[in-house]
């Protein structure tokens, strides 16, 4: 497990610095009123092994590689915590969570999907503000194997206000778990995809978005991790996929994404990446998964 | 009646969750191996309390030696700390990429297409077609021809029938329970080309042929029956397909 000051190797000279970094925890405004809580997990070496097979010029030798779990904090005024990193990193999360919070309550701790590093540190958020709504996808039968049997269930329909910010819960549209759904936040307009448009990031990119690296975030790269992640795509009709997503970037033209497991990517840079993640769809159905993650 | 004996060492240790169609097994498997008791997965917390009697009564309270988990999700991997405090902290066996993030620190790594030995019986780590989380296994014992399936194989039963496999559940709504099961829990179906899905699954019965197919969510499936659950699971799967 790395701590967070080993990821300085590289800097990309464009990058500005975080709003806020300490030993404390990975944060930043990755959009107003959109705080962003990393956990690196450690070097996959695996994938990294594969990624200079490859033949890929976005990885430099050397640095470490990370693909990491996202959460996101959304201040309004009143406050919500999109899912909670792995149990790894509950002393990443929540001195984080008290720092960015200060005196205000956290209002809502909603879960993407009741998956380990997604959910990992839902009880100590939940023991840390007791106050809080727990609130889950309404879609799925087993809500009480997942002790979600109680939470506030959301699904298309709903919004809730967070005055200033407004979420919605889109159907997940690539998804793992059956109890599942995405998140949008429509005053800055963002997509939160959970386990999909995910890619590996190296040493000095942590905490940066997609406009603030040096490397191109191209087919391989995403294909590094839905051939892991989306194991299933070698197993799909492509035209199928293809046209979901194909919908999907109509219905969030302009929307900015964020993904659990890469880097956000803003609304005017969105457009080409389903067209990227097409072709990852077409290269899985052909070439078979690529591993595990 | 605490555990139904499949043979070759195998029971097993069966529990139920009702949904809106009908029941869902959420169960268990114990392996007699020469150095102890093997759980298969570890059951859900909601069946805490059962499974540990029953597992305490079948292995004449010796308890377990080992967990081979198929996956971090929790119905599945919810019972090892409070297993572990029963009976000490015995082996766990998990595939994942890193343990630390599925929160199993204390794992010992399997990986797609090892051979491994626990407690001195050998088993095959296998790649499913039918998962859902990247990192589940499935894993064959030779010694007793069988294929534990994780999530794969499932099939919702009407209550009252959650102690019979799978070929002695009532013929009327059985197709129908394995139909159900597929739509709810593989939401990744909708965009599956079936004759994909079932050529992986035939190509792996043929190389690791079963005696017993056993899942978790639904009853264990008995050599003479599975090319009727094979042909159901195609119907399923076509449906889905056609569905979306
Ligand atoms: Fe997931
Ligand atoms: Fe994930
Ligand atoms: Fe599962
Ligand atoms: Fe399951």
């Amino acid at each position: 497990m790395n701590e967070p000051g080993s990821d300085t190797e590289t800097t990309p000279a464009a990058a500005p610095e975080p709003a806020a970094r300490t030993g404390a925890g990975w944060r930043r405004d990755v959009w107003p009123g959109i705080h962003w809580i990393q956990e690196l997990g450690g070097h996959r070496a695996g994938i990294a092994r594969a990624v200079l097979e490859s033949g890929a010029d976005w990885y430099r030798p050397g640095n470490e590689l990370y693909v990491p779990q996202n959460a996101y904090l959304l201040t309004g005024e009143r406050t919500l915590l999109w899912d909670t990193l792995s149990p790894a990193s509950g002393h990443i999360l929540l001195p984080a969570l008290e720092e960015l919070l200060g005196d205000r309550p956290l209002d809502y701790l909603a879960l993407s999907h009741p998956d380990v590093p997604h959910a990992g540190n839902t009880m100590q958020v939940l023991r840390r503000y007791p106050d809080c709504q727990l609130v889950a996808p309404a879609v799925g039968e087993t809500h009480a194997l997942y002790h979600l049997d109680d939470a506030m269930k959301v699904g298309p329909e709903d919004e809730i206000d967070l005055g200033g910010l407004r979420v919605r819960f889109p159907e997940a549209t690539f998804l793992d778990a059956a109890i599942h759904t995405w998140m949008s936040e429509e005053a800055t307009r963002t997509l939160f995809t959970v386990d999909w448009m995910g890619f590996p990031h190296q040493s000095g990119e942590s905490l940066r978005r997609t406009d603030e690296i040096d490397t191109v975030v191209d087919v391989g790269r995403l294909e590094e991790f839905h051939s892991r992640v989306m194991f299933w795509f070698q197993y799909v009709y492509p035209h199928k996929v293809t046209a979901a997503t194909d919908a999907l970037a109509v219905q969030f033209a302009g929307y900015g994404l964020a993904p659990a497991h890469g880097l956000p990517i803003p609304g005017e840079d969105a457009a080409p990446y389903y067209e990227l993640m097409n072709e990852v769809v077409r290269r899985v159905a052909a070439g078979g998964r690529g591993g595990v993650l | 009646m605490s555990v139904i004996d499949l043979g070759g060492g195998v029971s097993w240790v069966h529990e139920s969750f009702p949904e809106t169609n009908g029941h869902i097994h959420v169960s268990v498997y114990l392996i007699d191996a020469p150095e102890g008791a093997i759980l298969m997965d570890s059951g859900s917390f909601h069946h805490r309390q059962r499974l540990a009697d029953r597992i305490h009564d079948a292995t004449a309270g010796r308890g377990i030696g080992a967990i081979i988990l198929s996956h971090s999700d929790y119905p599945h991997s919810g019972n090892i700390p409070a297993f572990r405090q029963d009976w000490g902290d015995f082996e766990i066996i998990a595939s994942c990429g890193d343990p630390d993030l599925q929160g199993l620190p204390y794992a010992r790594r399997t990986k797609i297409g090892d051979v491994t030995e626990v407690l001195g019986r050998r088993f095959v780590v296998l790649d499913p077609p039918l998962a859902d989380r990247n990192h589940t296994t499935w894993v064959y014992d030779e010694a007793s021809r069988t294929l534990f399936v994780a999530d794969g194989f499932g099939a919702l039963h009407a209550p009252g029938a959650s102690h019979v496999d799978w070929g002695r559940l009532p013929e009327e709504g059985r197709a129908e329970g394995v139909h159900e099961f597929h739509a709810q829990t593989l939401p990744w179906l909708r965009y599956a080309d079936p004759d994909r899905v079932m050529g992986a699954l035939h190509a792996m019965l043929e190389q690791h042929p079963p005696a017993w197919i056993a899942p978790i969510h639904g009853p264990p499936i008995a050599e003479p029956d599975i090319p009727r659950y094979m042909a159901d699971l195609k119907a399923a799967l076509t449906r889905i397909a056609e569905r979306d």
